[in-house]
């Protein structure tokens, strides 16, 4: 019966597959609740920074703001690309590569000079392998980022736009709108779109201001930029997780289709077998008995 | 009585009702009591006290308080609690 061995064997290692595809779905599931969490535990910050700002920004004082500064023809910009560091995610990082694909494509024709930031392995590993030079790269951001994370990426990058070597920083990421939809998208963080005031808000107070508006704003606009780093970084996570859940919970399911096609299969050739014993034993018997 | 958040960026580390506040502000120590003005002030670095007899205490560094009808809001990149 070395048909029904080979099937044996082949049955007993999808059974192993589907158990490692099971134990990553159920991890991811748990990783995913937790790096929800954290997307909404990050929300509180930004709207408080949000409403702030856009209540002390006015346009007049726009100029006086090196990270308000609208470059009229930008020949330099840098693009941070967040990709995660393990694979097994379905598209999740082919996704993303894809949008920083078309996104240097879309800038590069345009004529400005792209410098390529990448954070994470897997978005290492593809940039590496079509040969193009990178400006940094890290893979040591965990799966719980944290706001220090976020400033170590975007603070030089500060520096250099206040300066005027880059003319606008964006950042490639995915963005967690719910556990289904996680699209991969590029924001501009640099130079900063001051956030519309909400109407009819209660409208601007009559704030004490200490020590006054443009000192507040001049400490709050690194904040922000670095906030809306930090919000991306958090996203990524929770939506690299939903997808490796994803992934996994499809893996986990066909492992199930193609161990039930097999074992059919097996005991099909069982069965065949045994009634085609049976017929030889009678077989056999009616021949001695003529 | 106040309403007061602490909010990082990371998470919200508190969220309820005190007497008052003593937040170091970029220029010295400032006391919040029921019926403060709306005030906006830039924090520096030092220790962030809530409620008499310091209930509550954290460390803080930069950012920003807010205090608008009895509500504080303490928004700074890095707070720890004591």
């Amino acid at each position: 019966m070395a048909k029904g061995r080979e099937l044996k064997g082949r049955i007993k290692s999808v059974e192993n597959t589907r158990k490692i595809t099971r134990t990553m779905e159920m991890v991811a599931t748990s990783k995913m609740k937790r790096a929800q969490d954290r997307v909404v535990a990050a929300r509180p910050y930004a709207t408080a920074l949000t409403d702030v700002i856009s209540s002390l920004y006015s346009s007049d004082l726009a100029e006086r703001f090196p990270l308000l500064r609208q470059p009229a023809t930008p020949r330099r910009v840098a693009l941070v690309v967040l990709t995660s560091n393990r694979g097994l995610a379905g598209g999740f990082n082919a996704n993303l590569i894809k949008e920083a694909r078309a996104r240097i494509a879309e800038l590069e024709r345009t004529g400005v000079q792209v410098d390529v930031h990448v954070i994470g392995k897997k978005g290492l590993g593809y940039f590496k392998y079509v040969g193009r030079a990178l400006a940094s790269q890290r893979t040591d951001i965990t799966d719980r980022p944290t706001a220090e994370n976020a400033a170590e990426i975007v603070d030089q990058l500060m520096n250099d736009f206040v300066a005027g070597q880059i003319d606008g920083v964006y950042v490639t990421y995915s963005k967690f709108n719910s556990v289904l939809s996680t699209p991969p998208t590029t924001d501009r963080v640099l130079p900063v779109t001051p956030p519309e005031a909400k109407a009819g808000a209660g409208g601007q107070r009559d704030y004490l201001l200490f020590p006054d508006a443009e000192a507040i704003l001049t400490e709050l606009l690194p904040s922000y930029v670095r906030n809306s780093v930090y919000r991306a970084l958090v996203e990524t996570v929770a939506g690299e997780q939903s997808a490796r859940r994803t992934a996994m919970k499809n893996a986990t399911d066909n492992a199930g289709d193609i161990l039930n096609v097999l074992r059919r299969t097996y005991n099909r050739a069982r069965q065949a077998q045994i009634t085609q014993e049976i017929a030889e034993i009678v077989g056999g018997a009616a021949a001695l008995q003529g | 009585m106040l309403t007061v958040s602490v909010i990082s960026p990371e998470a919200v580390l508190f969220e309820g009702t005190t007497e008052s506040v003593v937040a170091p502000a970029f220029d010295g120590e400032v006391g919040i009591l029921t019926g403060h003005a709306p005030m906006m002030t830039l924090l520096g670095q030092g220790e962030l006290r809530l409620g008499p007899g310091a209930g509550q205490r954290f460390r803080i560094r930069g950012g920003f308080l807010q205090v608008v009808d009895d509500q504080v809001r303490v928004v700074t990149e890095h707070a720890a609690k004591l």
